[in-house]
């Protein structure tokens, strides 16, 4: 029988602790599936010759997958049984095609909520522009 | 600042102080499902088991296939034909519709045509399931006054959703921030 990977206990889990880099290649492809996935069919998101129109380089990432890619960033780090208490994301600078985002986070603090174990994270997706997306993360792990 | 930018401004204010909190509309056109799931996770190269493997997720604290909470707003987009469960008896009411996108249409006339997602914050209070139907309301919360950057000069307008399931349970809230811009010319070629 398959078994469920480990996930994070809070004990286990430090202050100050650094979260493992997630790296995402920014492809046209990334850049259109994830916005078709969330049903955003803005044309900014698909259609490079109507984003320029509006004055943009290029098309670029809606912010809903922005916040599916730190959501991602969180649980492959932490494991299938964090569970997710609330996403706060700022963009600065956009996710065009042909760049890469760099992601980084770290435990910025925990605390047991109603007996829940839970940290607070802070994360950052920057690519080549600068910081795209800068936020928090709650999330309460096993005990 | 000219008048018209003064009275632009005073406009907006007045739609942010007789805006009214919206009971729950709709459901979305389709309930919590995971052929969605796929789709979302495949694109964002998701590989968490408890939205993906019936087996694995059936060990989880879950009990079963769930979707990534971040999807929350992926359940009530409108989609590329804006429709709703069932095709409407009603044609649309283009006034009412028109009146209710108040301070989009005015910043539209006044020539902010451009918009981006600037923040969202979201607060889950259970993981969806698939099957779940929801429906959302919500308000607007504020307008900012007009700024400069690097984008062009625009408005920043602030809405609250709330996310209710099918047993009009809070399941989610959400605040989410977008700015309305006058997109500079584009260089010609």
């Amino acid at each position: 029988m398959k078994s469920l990977p480990d996930t994070l206990n809070y004990d286990d889990v430090q202050v100050g602790e650094e979260l493992p880099e997630l790296t995402i290649e920014l492809t046209p492809t990334v850049i259109i599936s994830t916005a078709i996935a969330s049903r955003d069919y803005q044309d900014v998101h698909h259609d490079r010759d109507l984003a320029q129109q509006k004055g943009s380089k290029d098309i670029f990432m809606n912010i809903l997958s922005t916040n599916g890619f730190v959501g991602r960033f969180v649980t492959d780090w932490a494991g299938p049984n964090a569970v997710l208490k609330s996403v706060s994301i700022r963009l600065g600078v956009p996710n065009y095609p042909y760049d890469t985002m760099h992601m980084t986070g770290k435990v910025r603090g925990k605390e047991r909520v109603a007996g829940e174990g839970t940290l607070d994270l802070a994360v950052r997706g920057a690519n080549q522009l600068g910081d795209h997306v800068t936020g928090s993360v709650r999330v309460v792990l096993p005990n | 600042m000219t008048a018209e930018d003064k009275s632009l401004e005073q406009q907006l204010q007045e739609f942010v102080e007789t805006a009214k909190e919206s009971s729950p509309g709709a459901p979305g056109r389709d309930p919590v499902n995971r052929t969605m799931i796929h789709h979302w996770c495949d694109a964002v190269g998701d590989n968490d088991p408890i939205y993906l493997d019936e087996e694995l997720a059936a060990q989880s604290i879950h009990g079963g296939i769930v979707a990534p909470p971040t999807m929350l707003q992926a359940w009530s987009m409108p989609g590329l034909a804006g429709r709703g469960p069932s095709l409407p008896e009603q044609p649309l009411d283009r006034e009412a519709a028109a009146r209710s996108a108040g301070p989009i249409e005015l910043l539209h006339e006044h020539g902010y045509t451009s918009v981006v997602a600037t923040n969202c914050e979201q607060e889950y209070k259970r993981y969806l399931r698939p099957g779940d139907a929801l429906r959302t309301g919500g308000s607007l919360e504020s307008i900012s006054s007009e700024k400069k950057t690097a984008l062009g000069d625009g408005y920043f307008v602030t809405n609250r959703t709330t996310y209710w399931d099918q047993h009009d349970e809070v399941v989610a809230e959400m605040r989410f921030r977008i700015f309305w811009f006058k997109p500079r010319q584009p260089e010609k070629p």
